[in-house]
């Protein structure tokens, strides 16, 4: 009597713990509390929000060719902008400008000031438009896969809405409003064939 | 006289076991090294030495020799010699945390090199190179010069290696826009040379109509281009590689690699080594995680290259 007393005991307590060391919870429950970085989300609001309340601040185009034609280290030091350690430095510009040529690649335009960039409306990748508008901090990112998507996302963006309607209704002669991003090294710099990509483009009448 | 003896005994033997032993007064810093059988980790790992003793340091390299065990025996060696910090290039973004952990929880700071470790709270910082837009600049003209259409291959570097994933999501988060450019096979080489010469000479039986590879690092792209000439295709085939080694630079220069990616190895030793100088004085306040720039070299800027840099000062 006291053994089977004592195994009764003993089961219980197994029972016990076992019970208490396992917990056991829907797999779709566990998923749904892993925080997953929308970077699609971040995108658009980057671009549709944060980007056009920033535009107010942002350097003319021929305004920053002539700061960095006479003083190119005090301009990308004031200007320019970069995750990166390096060379490399990224430019917030806007401007109007009249279009000259327009080609599957690209739109040539020339500026008031007469200088002559052209607009990306095929080869839209990279990460001009997220690191030149400097409203990234690399600390907020755990990994650099988010930080990547972030960037494909505004691509994305622009070449779904921002690229097509310009493409469509712009022809040499017209004027354009345009706000975009340049890519720059400082260790090479070359002023001519700057390419601007695109965050908004307006066709003026 | 006897006890005098013993108690100068004792104290010799406490001052041999002074938990961070300095050789000739200097503290030491260990290089940790994925693998030294890769022209661009020697550099890598000579110039961190050569950073960590111009800073007053000794330096000892040691080769992991892309095996996580061996990483972990070279970890222990490290901490149990009283090394007092370590500069790492890991050999798996996931296999490697341990070996990080291992050293923060004995006091030893690690300070990571190219490669990255899948986690924030581990290495005091890292300092990668950024591989996924160096990818992306090469995909934009690896579309330009096959004007959007023909087959290609991707030669992947080792798949536990974060930098593998990053170059290939950069390449392909262009060239995937274009259905004209098709991938018709895509197979891990290690980042081996001699691996990345048998991958693409099996590639080349199933699929000789290729028009292009894109290869990982540079040593599997000098491997697949010699298997390339083996197989008198050296010339309709458009190889590209990434790290900006001597002979991927020099090969831009001769036409046979169409183009690479110049990592910075300099920049990114000579910062691990600065970072390691700075906690070791003193400072605990270093950014998780820094990028350093990842440059397209091809055959209209190869003046400004040079094999791990650029010819003026960066």
């Amino acid at each position: 009597m006291k053994k089977g007393i004592k195994y009764a005991i003993l089961l219980l307590i197994i029972v016990f713990l076992g019970y208490n060391s396992v917990e056991i919870s829907k797999l779709s429950n566990l998923k749904a509390s892993v925080k997953v970085f929308d970077a699609k989300a971040f995108a658009k609001d980057m671009l549709t929000k944060k980007l056009p309340r920033e535009a107010g601040k942002v350097i003319e185009y021929d305004e920053l060719i002539k700061q960095l034609k006479a003083a190119p280290a005090e301009a990308f030091a004031k200007k320019g902008r970069a995750l990166t350690l390096g060379s490399i430095r990224f430019f917030m510009v806007k401007g109007i400008a009249e279009i000259t040529a327009i080609d599957e690649n690209e739109v040539q335009i020339l500026t008031e000031g007469n200088n002559q960039p052209s607009i990306a409306i095929e080869y839209v990748f990279g990460n001009n438009l997220r690191d030149a508008s400097g409203l990234i901090d690399l600390s907020d990112f755990d990994n650099t896969g988010d930080l990547n998507n972030v960037s494909s996302e505004i691509n994305k963006i622009v070449r779904t809405e921002v690229v097509p309607p310009f493409r469509s209704s712009a022809k040499v002669g017209y004027k354009v409003e345009f706000l975009g991003a340049i890519e720059l090294n400082e260790a090479h710099l070359n002023l001519n064939n700057i390419e601007i990509m695109p965050a908004s483009l307006k066709i003026l009448p | 006289m006897k006890r005098l003896s013993i108690l100068i005994l004792f104290l010799l033997f406490f001052i041999s076991c002074d938990k961070n032993p300095k050789t000739g007064g200097r503290q030491k810093i260990a290089i940790i090294v994925s693998t030294l059988n890769n022209p661009w980790f020697v550099f890598l790992a000579q110039t961190a030495s050569k950073q960590a003793e111009s800073l007053g340091y000794e330096a000892k390299i040691f080769d992991s020799q892309n095996n996580t065990a061996i990483e972990t025996d070279n970890f222990e060696n490290a901490i149990a010699a009283g090394y007092s910090a370590i500069l790492l290039n890991p050999t798996d973004a996931n296999g490697s945390i341990v070996n990080v952990n291992k050293a923060k929880a004995s006091g030893v700071p690690v300070f990571c090199m190219d490669r990255e470790v899948n986690s924030s709270s581990g290495p005091t910082s890292q300092i990668l190179s950024d591989s996924y837009s160096g990818s992306v600049n090469l995909g934009k003209y690896f579309v330009k010069q096959t004007n959007k259409k023909g087959k290609y291959v991707e030669i992947l570097g080792l798949v536990s290696d974060n930098n593998t994933w990053n170059r290939s999501k950069g390449f392909h988060s262009v060239v995937d826009y274009y259905p004209g450019l098709e991938m018709v096979a895509q197979q891990s080489a290690d980042f081996d040379r001699n691996k990345g010469l048998e991958v693409m000479e099996s590639i080349l039986h199933a699929h000789p109509d290729i028009v292009g590879v894109f290869c990982g690092n540079d040593a599997m792209a000098m491997g697949a281009y010699q298997a390339l000439v083996a197989a008198g295709k050296a010339d309709k085939v458009k190889v590209i590689g990434f790290d900006g080694a001597e002979d991927a630079i020099q090969g831009v220069r001769d036409g046979k690699i169409l183009a690479t990616a110049m990592q910075f190895p300099k920049v990114i030793a000579e910062t691990a080594a600065k970072y390691a100088n700075e906690y070791l004085k003193g400072k605990r306040d270093f950014p998780k995680k820094i990028q350093v720039d990842v440059e397209m070299v091809h055959i209209k800027n190869i003046a400004d290259y040079t094999a791990y840099g650029k010819k003026t000062k960066l």
